[in-house]
């Protein structure tokens, strides 16, 4: 491959004003954009109607997570893990948990295992419901954000009962859960569960059986399989590309290998691909949480730890599936009550550098579609 | 290919530039001399590894380190690949023409550690602004914004060795200060 020669570091130079046709144009979106979830630049090149090249800019949420982490203690990057991915809360302190307790070879309490692919998966069921409102939002479907909110309060009512919060848990310890689920809470789960699944076909109803969407994403923001694994996507993302690629599958961690579930795959690679494959994701969750409910076991909740959390040197990568794709956490611990390198893999970062791929040729107007579809978290994305 | 195989056939290939390796689980560890990478990552890539996990950066104060993670869709092989580069000048060839991934980590490993990636197409800083100075997850970035670890007093509460026989006992915890008088109402 014929390499081109690299700019000069500390230049600007981005997309080369050539001026040859009068049609070509630079628009801005963001960073104030509603469609753009936080705060994202999209810098579109544009000929006319077309778009011919994307330049995102990010960074403008940039708050030194890593750098924090080294100078504190493992316990107390956990809450600094919530804020990474605020929609999905429980699935972060779930990857940074597990790596950290890989890292110290911690056997963690079958119930504590349980509690936590419950509350993972409802967690994953909350995100994806914001996804599909927020989603419906952007293309004009005031309606199904109504009605995904109210399922998603459901799930948080669940969360607070939990945790005494709604947002940012806090909720997993490294070697197990701080505390058990409270009495009653699950029969309310269930509950949720029942009513949950009811409603399912109400999100077909105004979403995926109307024309009008329909007409909007099938055919558009499509990626070419082979580039998706190039560009490292994962999670829906990938498996909108036809590629059955799930890590608590593939690679599984805690529980997952006991229940039954089925991943969802769609090979047209569109935005309609990552519509169908979140929509059934909610599905198959509902049927993780049915079946951890029903096997949960009696028993501790923690594992015997020191209180200085010591992991012994060494390194290691961890991924799992976060609502967004592969969560990784790299951790490298010189035996000291810190880590030395901690450094976050996350999702939507990398998704999101395959956007203008995906946005070639698409009209101005489908930017926020295609964009809605990648399922951003700026929070994670700059860190 | 089992994990024993592959570094075996790495190491017929690159011979002495392999510094460090090992076989854990899985997972094949190896640490290659920066002039030899790119030919190890795309062997690698030609191996099967076709998805790149992550590419990170680490700061070990002799000398700068670059991380790549491999995996593959098709087999639960890993590769975890270290390459170190010298801190003065810190450089080591771009892999993006292998994965296209790499592009937005090489660009966030160059804007937190400085490590420049010979032959990247966008080579900018990515998460910070273009005009900040220093790269801050070095462990030499002073910033006095940073708030430092403070451990609360936590290593005093752990246990000590017993103090041998006849030493002078340590000083108890203070005694609590004697109650205020009750007031007149």
């Amino acid at each position: 491959m014929e390499r081109e020669k690299p700019i000069p570091i500390g230049t600007t130079a981005v997309m080369e004003r050539t001026g040859e046709t009068m049609e070509e144009m630079y628009v801005n979106m963001g960073p104030q954009h509603p469609s753009t979830h936080g705060v994202l630049r999209l810098l579109l090149k544009l000929d006319g109607e077309y778009i011919i090249d994307c330049v995102p800019f990010i960074g403008y949420l940039h708050r030194c997570h890593e750098k924090i982490g080294e100078n504190r203690n493992y316990t107390q990057i956990i809450p600094y893990t919530d804020r990474l991915d605020y929609l999905a809360s429980m699935s972060m302190n779930f990857g940074y948990v597990l790596t950290v307790e890989r890292l110290m070879g911690v056997k963690v309490p079958e119930r504590a295992e349980h509690m936590r692919v419950i509350l993972a998966e409802l967690q994953r069921i909350a995100s994806h419901l914001l996804w599909l409102a927020t989603f419906g939002l952007d293309l004009g479907n005031f309606t199904i954000f109504i009605y995904c909110f109210r399922e998603r309060e459901m799930v948080l009512d669940l969360f607070e009962a939990v945790s005494g919060q709604r947002l940012n848990y806090s909720f997993y310890r490294i070697g197990g859960m701080p505390m058990d689920f409270p009495d009653t809470w699950i029969d309310d789960c269930k509950a949720f569960l029942d009513w949950f699944k009811q409603r399912l076909p109400e999100y077909d109803a105004l979403m995926g059986d109307n024309v009008l969407f329909q007409k909007r994403v099938q055919g558009v923001g499509a990626i070419d399989p082979k580039l998706a694994v190039d560009y490292g996507l994962s999670g829906p993302m990938i498996r909108s590309c036809g590629i059955r690629w799930d890590l608590r599958r593939n690679d599984p961690y805690s529980v997952y290998d006991r229940f039954e579930f089925e991943i969802p795959v769609f090979d047209t690679c569109d935005v309609w691909a990552r519509y169908m494959v979140r929509r059934q994701e909610m599905a198959e969750s509902a049927r993780i949480v049915e079946q951890a409910l029903a096997q949960l076991p009696a028993g501790d909740i923690m594992a015997k730890m020191p209180k200085n959390i010591r992991p012994p040197a060494g390194q290691v990568y961890c991924r799992t599936e976060s609502p967004r794709g592969e969560l990784g956490f790299y951790i490298i611990s010189n035996g000291s009550v810190k880590p030395y390198r901690y450094k976050v893999r996350s999702p939507a970062y990398v998704n999101l550098s395959a956007l203008p791929e995906m946005l070639k040729g698409c009209l101005v107007a489908d930017v926020v579609a295609v964009l809605g579809s990648v399922d951003i978290v700026l929070g994670e994305i700059d860190r | 290919m089992t994990p024993e195989e592959l570094l075996e056939q790495v190491k017929q290939k690159f011979g002495d530039t392999v510094t460090e390796s090992e076989v854990k689980g899985v997972e094949v560890r190896l640490t290659i001399k920066p002039e030899a990478s790119w030919e190890a990552c795309r062997f690698l890539r030609d191996a099967g590894f076709e998805y790149l996990n992550c590419l990170s950066g680490a700061d070990w104060m002799t000398h700068l380190e670059v991380v790549y993670d491999l995996s593959s869709l098709r087999h639960p092989n890993k590769v975890h690949l270290r390459v170190p580069v010298d801190r003065a000048n810190p450089v080591v060839r771009s892999v993006t023409d292998i994965w296209r991934a790499a592009n937005w980590h090489e660009r966030e490993c160059y804007d937190l550690f400085g490590v420049r990636f010979d032959g990247h197409p966008d080579h900018r800083r990515i998460l910070l602004p273009e005009d900040w100075v220093g790269f801050p997850l070095r462990k030499d970035y002073a910033d006095e914004r940073l708030v430092p670890y403070t451990d609360y007093g936590m290593e005093e509460k752990l246990p000590r060795p017993e103090a041998a026989p006849g030493a002078p006992k340590a000083a108890g915890p203070p005694k609590a200060a004697a109650p205020l008088p009750p007031t007149e109402p």
